[in-house]
C-alpha cells in the first residue's frame, strides 16, 4: 500500500482552491500553507507561457522529516502517507531543515510542525483528500500507487511523469504530468522584485538575486508562498559555544594522553569551559525550540534514527564526563586528593566526547537533506577542527599569567596555529572545490560570490587568516600573549563563519 | 429508507471518495482534523446550500456542527449537474466570510451626515416600519417612480421583480451596463436571447474572448468543462491583450490591440464566406437571408445563393491584413485562427461576456461578429456547439404571481438608449443631477457603485444630496464604501445564511438550485424552534426574502394597496406567507418532474430540494429552435407575412421573458413549423430590423466600429497607453471577498501590468511609482514589468483598491484608511491613504497574522462615464497618459474634478439619438427586459417622430 498523488498539470488551472480548501479543512493559520500554486513565466512577448505547479509534501518512501525528528512525531504510516502527531512535537524544526520541499512549517497556533498529511483523518473515513475533492478540473488524484489497477497507477505508469527533486533520492510519492521543469526546479525561475498579485517576501527577494537567470526562458517565478529560514542565530551561536568547550576539552585529554601537563588550565579552564561550552549550548538549543518546555521529549520519546536523539545523548555524555573532569581538578586543586588514575581512566571518554560534541553536527546536518550545503562528508572532521581552533584560542587566553610550562604552551601554539590552518584549508577546499549538486553549489556561490561574499571573505577567511598568521609567529616565539590575540580573533573569525555557513544552507530555494 | 442517488458530482477513486453518501448527511461523523492522529469524531450535519460569490451559482455542502450549529466548512454539493461537487477557491472561502470578525451584525441607522460615520443601532422594527412609510406614502401620492431597488448581481431570477411589480413600481436597476451589457446586445440582435451557452465539453474549437479558466460566469462550471474538451481535442483558442491564466492553456493565444476583436472576427467571417467553409443548409433555413437582400440588395434575385454572394462581397473589406493592422498582431497569426476555426465541424463553442464587449465603443459588436462566425459554421444550437442561455436556464414562479406593472422609469430606461439591453444604472447620479427626477426611498443591494462604478465621486457627490436620494437603504452582508453614506445599513446573510433560488446556463442542460439557510435547516431537523431566519443566523442577520415579504406587508398593512394579498400564503388563507410556503409552492406547482424525483425517494419537493439543494430538470438540451410547437401552442395562432406563428395580444399582453409578445414559433419555407429564435423574424437575424427601425440602420448588419481606444487613438510617443482596468483574478470577486482571508493571503497587491518595452520607453522599472491620468483626473500606482501584456496596454486587476473613511466602517483584511479632500474647490476630490493594511486585533488570532500591506488603488474612481451610444454599456478601456510619480504623489492617491465628469458626461451623451419606434414604443419588445411592464407600459402617448 503506498498512497500518493498524481498531479496533472496539464489541466490545472491555477486556481488555489486546493489551497483554500486544505486551509478550511485543517484552519490552517494565515501566511502558511500545506499546498499552493506556484506560478513560473517564461519567455518574452509575444512568445510568453505562463506555468502552474501544485506544491506540497511529497510523502516520500524514504522521508528525510521521518528520520531526523527527534521524538518521532513526524512518522511513517502502513499506507505510505507521512503523518505527524502534533502532541510529540517540541518545534525543533529540523524537519523542516531535512524536507528537500519546502513542506513542512511551524504552525502559528500550536507552535509545532505541520504539513500536508494527505488528510489522513479522512482517508481513515474512506473520504479523498479535501485538495482532491475541490479541484475543478479532476488535476489532483490520489490513490494507491502500488495497486497497477488503481486509477493512479495507470496514469502514472501510461504517461510520462516528473517528480521533485529526485536528485535527493527521497521516493517522492507525488508524480506530476505536464510539469515545465523551471516550476519543478526551484532554482531554475528567480523570483523578481514582485509577484502577479501579491510580494515576494524580502528574503526570498533577496536571495533571487544570487540565482541566475536562464538566457534562453528567461523563467520567473511569478507567485509563490515564504519560506523563512529555519534556524537562525541561535543555531549559529550553538555551533560555537559547542565548539570552544569541545574542544578545550579535548586538549586537555589529548594533553593527558600525551604525559603533557597543562596544569590549571587543564584541570580547571578547560573542564570549566567544557561544561559551560554544553550548558550554553543546551540552553540556546532548548530556547530555540517552539514548544521549549517538551525539551526532555527527546529523551522520552526518543527516534533513535534521529541525529537530533543522539546529539542530545552526546551532550549529555559529554556534560557528565566534563563535570568529573571539573569535579577532579578542583578536588586536586584544593589539595583534597591526587586524581592521576581517575584522569587516567577518563582521558579517553572525555576525548572522544568532546570530538563527538565538536563533531555529531556534522551527522544532524546531513540528515538535513534539504541543505545540501551542510551535507559533506567532511563536515564532522571539519568541526573537529574547529573546535580544535576556538578551544586552543581561548586556553590559550586563560593560560596567560599561569606560567604554563614550555611543552604545555607548544602544545596549545600548535594546536591554535595547525586548527586554524586546518579550518582555513577545509573551508577553502569545500567552498572553491567541486560541489556535490547544483543546489550546494548555488549556497558555495552565495557565499563565494553573492550576498555572503564579503562578510565571508572578510570576517571568515581574512580574520582566521590573520589569526593564523599571529597564532604562528606566537608559536614561533613561544609567546602566549601574541597568540593570545589570534586565540581572540579565531573566535570571532568561527561565529562569522557559521553565520554565513548557517544562513546559506537555508538560502537555496527548495519550492 | 430512501434510495441512494446517483449524484453528478460523486466519484471514487478505488475505495476513496469524494463525499459521504447522502443517507449520512444527517449524521456524518468526521473525525477532527486539528486534534488527528487522535481519533475525536465530530457529527454534522450535511446541508446543501449555494456558493455566494460569483455568480456561478455552484452548489456547496456546509458541514454544521451539531453540537453548536456552527459551520465548520463548505465542501462542493455533488448532486449539482452544474458545479459537481467541485468549486474554485472562493467555494471553501465563504467560511472566512461567515466567521469574519468584522462583519455587520445588527440594523444601523445613520445619526450623524451621511458619510460622517456616526452610526446606532436600530431594531428591525424601527426600521422596517420607517422604510415602509415612506414606499406606502410615495405609491399611495403616485410617486411609484420615486422608489428603486438596485442590485450588482440579481439574487434571484424573477423573485425583487415579483416583489417590485406587487408595488406597480417600474424600479430595478441592476450593475449590467457597467457589466455584460455589450455582449447582450450584439447577441440579442441574432437570437433574441442575451446569453451564450458555450457546450465547451463536446466542443472540436473553443473560441473564448473571455478568461472562463480563471474567472467570469461560469468560472468552475465551464473550466471544468473546457478541459474536458481539450482532453478530448479540442483546440483552445484565445483572444487577450494580457496573458491570462486562460491565454497560458491555450493552443493559439492572439493579443489583439484592444477594440480590434470585431475586425479579426469579420476577418474570420470573410475567409468563412468567400472559401464557402461555411453550413449552407442551415444557413439557408435560418438566417433572414431574404431580409438582408430586400434590406440591401433590393435589386439583386432574391435567391439564397445571390445572397450568399453578396454578403461575401460585402463582407469582402475585411482581409486578414486589414484585421491584423488593427489588431497590431502578425496577419499569419490571424490566417492561423481563421483555419482553425474553419475546421471547426460545426462544434465551434465560443463565449464572449464582458473583455472587450465592455471595454470598447462598439464592443457589442464583437459579440455580433462571434455569432456571425458561429452562424456561418453551422455551430449554432448543436452538440459541442453554443446555444443560448435560454435553453439551458429555468425560471420557476412564485405563488400568488401579481400582474405587470404599466409604469416606465426613464431613470432607468431613458429615451437616449432605446437597444439598451440593461438599465443605465452608472448614469443615475449624472441623471438626478440633471435633474431629471428624485428618489424617495433607494435601496442598494449588496452593491458598491461608489465603488465599482465609473466616476464613483459624482456617486458620492449624488448619494449626500438629500434633495436627490431621501432615504439609503444599505442592504449587505459587509461594509462597502456605498454602505459608509447610507442612512440605513441592514445586514442580510452571507452564502449560507439565506434563501433563494438559482439556474444558469453552465452546460447543454438545466438545473435549478436551491439555496437555503443551513443553520436554519439544521434547526428544523433537531426540531428547534425559530420565528424566522434571524434567529438561526448570528447577531440579528437576517435573509432578503423575508426582509421583502416583511416590508409589503407593513407597505399595505390593511391590504388597501392591493400589495399584501400577493404576500399571503398560498396553504393558510390570510396568513403572512412564509418562506417554506413560498418555495414549497413553487416547488410543488412550478418545477418540471421534481414533484415526481421527489416521490420517488418518498419526499415532498421542499424535502427533496431541502435534502439535495438543487434538481436536475433537463440534459443534453439541444436544437430548441427546430422542436415542433405542440397543439397548446398552435391553438389560436396565425401566421404573419413573414411565417411567424402568432396568437393575439393585446396592449395589456406582457412579453414573455424572451420574445414578443403573441409569437410562438415559425413557418419554413418547407412548412416546418418550429419554435425558432425570439427575434422579430423567429429567425436568426443577419438583418437586424429593430435596429433598423429604432434609428440606427446603419448598423442593422455586423460589422466593425472603431474603438474609442482604437491604435489610431493612442499617441504611445506622447506617453499614452490603453489601460485594462478590469481584468480579475482566480482568488478575488469584485468587493464581496474582501472578507475572506485566505483570499486575500494569496491576492493582495495589484501593481501596473507593462510591457517591457513600454516600461524601457517611460524609462519605469518594477515597483516604480507612476501617474496615470485620465480624462478626469489621475492615480498613483505601483509598476510591474512583464512580458505578459501586449506593447502599448497596460493593465491593472480589478477588487483592490478598497477604503473605508472611519474605523469600522470596512474590513481591515482589506481596506485603508483614507481621507477624502477637496484641494481645489468642492468638485475637485483628492483620495489619499493614511496606512495600508495592517494586522489587527480580534477574535480571530490571524488578524494579527496580516503580512500584506497594499489596499490597493481605487482606479474606477478616475474613469469618467462612457456609455455606448448603442449598447449603453459603460465602456471600461481608457485612454491614458502615464508618466512617473510626481514629488507630491504617494501610492493610491486618486484625483478627479467632478465637472469634468460631466463634461465628459455630455460628450458621450451627445453620440446618441434618442428614438422611439413604431407605434411610439420606447423600445423593442422582442428584447429581455428586467420587469417589464405590460404593452402599454412600452409605448408613449406621443408619436414617433
Amino acid at each position: 500500500m503506498r498512497y500518493g498523488f498524481a498531479i496533472d498539470q496539464n489541466t490545472c488551472i491555477g486556481c488555489h482552491a486546493c489551497t483554500v480548501a486544505c486551509k478550511t479543512e485543517h484552519e490552517v493559520p494565515v501566511g502558511q500553507y500545506r499546498t499552493w500554486v506556484k506560478y513560473v513565466e517564461q519567455g518574452e512577448f509575444p512568445a510568453t507561457t505562463r506555468d502552474f505547479g501544485v506544491m506540497r509534501c511529497n510523502h516520500c518512501t524514504d522521508a528525510p522529516c521521518v528520520t531526523i525528528c527527534p521524538t518521532q512525531a513526524l512518522f511513517k504510516r502502513d499506507d505510505g502517507i507521512v503523518d505527524f502527531d502534533n502532541e510529540r512535537c517540541i518545534g525543533c524544526k529540523a524537519c523542516m531543515q531535512g524536507c528537500p520541499y519546502d513542506a513542512i512549517y511551524i504552525d502559528a497556533d500550536t507552535n509545532t510542525a505541520a504539513k500536508c498529511n494527505f488528510c489522513a483523518h479522512r482517508v481513515d473515513e474512506g473520504l479523498e483528500p479535501a485538495c482532491v475533492v475541490v479541484c475543478p478540473t479532476h488535476s489532483i488524484w490520489v490513490g494507491d500507487l502500488d495497486d497497477p489497477e488503481s486509477g493512479i497507477a495507470k496514469l502514472v505508469n501510461q504517461n510520462p511523469t516528473q517528480v521533485r527533486a529526485p536528485e535527493q533520492n527521497t521516493g517522492p510519492n507525488v508524480f506530476y504530468l505536464g510539469a515545465d521543469r523551471a516550476v519543478l526546479d526551484p532554482t531554475a525561475a528567480p523570483t523578481g522584485d514582485s509577484y502577479l498579485w501579491a510580494r515576494p517576501d524580502e528574503h526570498r527577494r533577496d536571495v533571487s538575486r544570487d540565482l541566475p537567470t536562464d538566457p534562453v526562458t528567461k523563467a520567473r517565478t511569478t507567485l509563490n508562498t515564504a519560506h523563512p529560514r529555519p534556524w537562525g542565530w541561535r543555531v549559529t551561536t550553538y555551533l560555537w559555544t559547542k565548539a570552544v568547550g569541545a574542544g578545550a576539552m579535548f586538549l586537555a585529554a589529548l594533553a593527558h594522553l600525551l604525559g603533557i601537563d597543562l596544569d590549571v588550565v587543564g584541570d580547571i579552564v578547560a573542564p570549566a569551559l567544557g561544561v559551560a561550552g554544553i550548558g550554553i549550548t543546551g540552553a540556546l538549543l532548548v530556547w530555540d525550540l517552539k514548544r521549549p518546555e517538551r525539551f526532555l521529549y527527546i529523551l522520552l520519546k526518543p527516534n533513535p534514527r534521529s541525529w537530533m536523539f543522539w546529539g542530545a545523548i552526546v551532550l549529555a555524555a559529554g556534560a557528565a564526563l566534563f563535570t568529573a573532569w571539573l569535579a577532579l581538578g578542583v578536588l586536586e586543586t584544593t589539595g583534597v586528593l591526587t586524581a592521576d588514575p581517575a584522569y587516567d581512566w577518563l582521558a579517553v571518554p572525555a576525548l572522544v566526547a568532546a570530538a563527538m560534541t565538536a563533531g555529531y553536527t556534522g551527522f544532524l546536518f546531513g540528515q538535513a537533506e534539504g541543505r545540501d550545503l551542510w551535507q559533506s562528508p567532511l563536515l564532522f572532521w571539519h568541526l573537529i577542527v574547529q573546535a580544535v581552533m576556538v578551544g586552543a584560542g581561548a586556553l590559550a587566553l586563560a593560560a596567560i599569567g599561569t606560567g604554563l610550562g614550555a611543552g604545555a604552551t607548544t602544545l596549545l601554539l600548535a594546536a591554535l596555529t595547525l586548527g586554524t590552518l586546518g579550518h582555513l584549508l577545509m573551508v577553502l577546499f569545500e567552498f572553491l572545490g567541486r560541489h556535490t549538486s547544483k543546489q550546494a553549489a548555488m549556497a558555495a556561490h552565495m557565499v563565494t560570490h553573492g550576498r555572503y561574499a564579503r562578510l565571508f571573505w572578510t570576517g571568515g577567511i581574512g580574520l582566521a587568516a590573520l589569526a593564523a598568521a599571529i597564532a604562528g609567529l606566537g608559536w614561533a616565539t613561544a609567546s602566549l600573549l601574541i597568540a593570545a590575540v589570534a586565540g581572540l580573533l579565531v573566535q570571532a573569525a568561527l561565529l562569522i563563519y557559521e553565520s554565513v555557513f548557517v544562513r546559506a544552507g537555508q538560502d537555496v530555494p527548495l519550492s | 429508507m430512501s434510495v441512494e442517488p446517483d449524484l453528478p458530482g460523486s466519484r471514487r477513486h478505488e475505495h476513496l471518495r469524494n463525499f459521504p453518501p447522502v443517507s449520512a448527511w444527517d449524521h456524518h461523523v468526521e473525525y477532527d482534523a486539528k486534534a488527528h492522529p487522535r481519533k475525536v469524531p465530530r457529527s454534522y450535519m450535511l446541508i446543501p446550500t449555494t456558493c455566494f460569490n460569483c455568480e456561478s451559482a455552484c452548489g456547496l455542502l456546509a458541514y454544521v456542527d451539531k453540537d453548536d450549529l456552527s459551520v465548520k466548512k463548505l465542501e462542493g454539493n455533488p448532486a449539482h449537474p452544474g458545479s459537481r461537487g467541485r468549486n474554485c477557491a472562493k467555494g471553501p472561502a465563504t467560511v472566512n466570510q461567515l466567521d469574519d470578525p468584522e462583519r455587520i451584525l445588527y440594523p444601523l441607522r445613520r445619526t450623524g451626515e451621511r458619510g460622517a460615520g456616526q452610526w446606532e443601532r436600530v431594531s428591525w422594527d424601527d426600521a422596517l416600519n420607517d422604510i415602509a412609510g415612506r414606499i406606502a406614502t410615495a405609491i399611495s401620492e403616485g410617486r411609484h417612480e420615486d422608489v428603486m431597488y438596485h442590485v450588482g448581481r440579481p439574487g434571484e431570477d424573477g423573485f425583487t421583480e415579483r416583489v417590485l411589480n406587487t408595488w406597480g413600481v417600474d424600479g430595478h436597476n441592476t450593475h449590467t451596463n457597467i457589466c455584460s451589457a455589450g455582449a447582450r446586445l450584439g447577441m440579442s440582435m441574432w437570437t433574441g436571447f442575451d446569453r451564450p451557452s458555450a457546450d465547451h465539453a463536446n466542443a472540436k474549437v473553443i473560441l473564448l474572448l473571455s478568461s472562463h479558466l480563471e474567472t467570469g460566469h461560469y468560472f468552475n462550471p465551464h473550466a471544468q468543462r473546457i478541459m474536458e474538451g481539450k482532453q478530448s481535442g479540442a483546440k483552445l483558442v484565445v483572444l487577450d491583450p494580457r496573458m491570462s491564466n486562460t491565454a497560458a492553456h491555450a493552443d493559439a493565444w492572439l493579443a489583439p490591440w484592444p477594440g480590434s476583436e470585431a475586425a479579426i472576427l469579420l476577418a474570420v467571417a470573410s475567409y468563412l464566406l468567400r472559401t464557402r467553409r461555411i453550413d449552407e443548409p442551415f444557413l439557408r433555413r435560418w438566417l433572414n437571408w431574404q431580409t438582408y437582400l430586400a434590406e440591401l440588395h433590393p435589386d439583386a434575385p432574391q435567391d439564397f445563393d445571390t445572397f450568399l454572394d453578396r454578403i461575401t462581397a460585402d463582407y469582402a473589406e475585411f482581409t486578414f491584413e486589414f484585421a491584423a493592422d488593427e489588431a497590431q498582431v502578425p496577419v499569419e497569426r490571424i490566417a492561423e485562427i481563421a483555419e482553425i476555426v474553419a475546421d471547426c465541424d460545426g462544434r465551434l463553442s465560443a463565449h464572449i461576456w464582458r473583455a472587450a464587449a465592455a471595454g470598447n465603443l462598439g464592443g457589442w459588436q464583437v459579440a455580433r461578429a462571434l455569432w456571425f462566425v458561429l452562424a456561418l459554421t453551422g455551430s449554432i444550437g448543436g452538440r459541442g456547439g453554443t446555444s443560448p442561455n435560454g435553453w439551458h436556464k429555468f425560471i420557476p414562479q412564485g405563488p400568488n404571481m401579481p400582474s405587470h406593472h404599466e409604469h416606465w422609469n426613464e431613470l432607468i430606461w431613458p429615451r437616449e438608449y432605446p437597444l439598451a439591453t440593461n438599465e443605465l444604472s452608472f448614469l443615475l447620479p449624472h441623471f438626478l443631477k440633471e435633474g431629471r427626477g428624485k428618489l424617495d426611498v433607494y435601496f442598494s443591494r449588496v452593491y458598491n457603485p461608489i465603488w465599482t462604478n465609473p466616476d464613483g465621486f459624482t456617486w458620492i457627490e449624488t448619494l449626500t444630496d438629500p434633495d436627490k436620494i431621501g432615504l439609503h437603504v444599505a442592504l449587505t452582508p459587509t461594509w462597502s464604501e456605498t454602505a459608509e453614506f447610507a442612512d440605513y445599513v441592514l445586514p442580510m446573510g452571507h452564502s449560507s445564511e439565506r434563501h433563494d433560488t438559482h439556474s444558469y446556463e453552465t452546460h447543454a442542460g438545466k438545473w435549478l438550485g436551491f439555496r437555503q439557510p443551513v443553520q436554519r435547516v439544521a434547526m428544523d431537523k433537531l426540531g428547534e424552534d425559530y420565528t424566522d431566519t434571524r434567529d438561526a443566523n448570528p447577531g440579528e442577520v437576517w435573509e432578503e426574502n423575508e426582509f421583502w415579504f416583511e416590508l409589503s406587508w407593513r407597505i399595505d398593512p390593511d391590504g388597501a394597496l392591493g400589495i399584501t394579498k400577493h404576500f399571503e400564503s398560498p396553504y393558510r388563507s390570510g396568513e403572512k406567507m412564509t418562506t417554506d410556503d413560498y418555495y414549497r409552492w413553487m416547488f410543488e406547482h412550478s418545477v418540471p418532474g421534481l414533484p415526481e424525483k421527489a416521490a420517488e425517494q418518498g419526499m415532498t419537493p421542499l424535502e427533496y430540494m431541502r435534502r439535495y439543494g438543487v434538481v436536475e430538470v433537463d440534459t443534453d438540451i439541444y436544437r430548441v429552435d427546430e422542436r415542433a410547437l405542440t397543439d397548446d401552442e398552435l391553438a389560436d395562432t396565425t401566421v404573419d407575412p413573414n411565417g411567424v406563428v402568432r396568437k393575439p395580444v393585446t396592449l395589456d399582453s406582457v412579453a414573455p421573458v424572451f420574445g414578443e409578445a403573441g409569437a410562438v414559433g415559425v413557418r419554413h419555407d418547407d412548412g416546418d413549423v418550429t419554435f425558432g429564435w425570439p427575434t422579430p423574424s423567429r429567425k436568426l437575424e443577419v438583418f437586424s430590423t429593430a435596429m433598423r427601425d429604432w434609428g440606427q440602420g446603419e448598423h442593422a448588419t455586423p460589422g466593425y466600429i472603431r474603438s474609442h481606444v482604437a491604435r489610431s487613438e493612442i499617441d504611445l510617443d506622447a506617453g499614452e497607453l490603453v489601460l485594462v482596468p478590469t481584468f480579475r483574478l482566480p482568488t478575488l470577486i469584485h468587493t464581496r471577498s474582501g472578507n475572506a482571508k485566505y483570499l486575500n493571503e494569496i491576492s493582495n497587491t495589484h501593481p501596473v501590468w507593462l510591457n517591457s518595452t513600454d516600461a524601457a520607453r517611460h524609462g519605469v522599472r518594477t515597483d516604480d511609482l507612476v501617474r496615470i491620468s485620465t480624462e478626469i483626473g489621475y492615480f498613483v500606482a505601483r509598476v510591474w514589468v512583464t512580458e505578459g501584456i501586449r506593447p502599448g496596454v497596460c493593465a491593472l486587476s480589478h477588487h483592490m483598491g478598497r477604503w473605508r473613511l472611519h474605523p469600522g466602517e470596512g474590513s481591515r483584511w482589506v481596506s485603508g484608511m483614507v481621507e477624502l479632500s477637496h484641494p481645489d474647490g468642492e468638485h475637485t476630490w483628492l483620495l489619499r491613504h493614511k496606512g495600508g493594511v495592517a494586522p489587527f486585533d480580534s477574535s480571530d488570532p490571524d488578524s494579527s497574522r496580516i503580512d500584506w500591506t497594499d489596499p490597493g488603488v481605487h482606479q474606477n474612481l478616475a474613469f469618467a462615464v462612457h456609455p455606448d451610444p448603442h449598447s449603453g454599456m459603460h465602456c471600461w478601456l481608457q485612454k491614458i497618459r502615464m508618466e512617473p510619480a510626481r514629488p507630491e504623489d504617494r501610492y493610491g492617491d486618486v484625483y478627479v474634478d467632478t465637472r469634468r465628469s460631466a463634461e465628459v458626461y455630455r460628450e458621450w451623451l451627445a453620440k446618441t439619438t434618442p428614438a422611439l419606434g413604431p407605434g411610439g414604443q420606447r423600445r423593442p419588445e422582442f428584447m429581455m427586459r428586467p420587469l417589464a411592464p405590460t404593452r402599454r407600459g412600452y409605448r408613449t402617448t406621443e408619436t414617433p417622430e
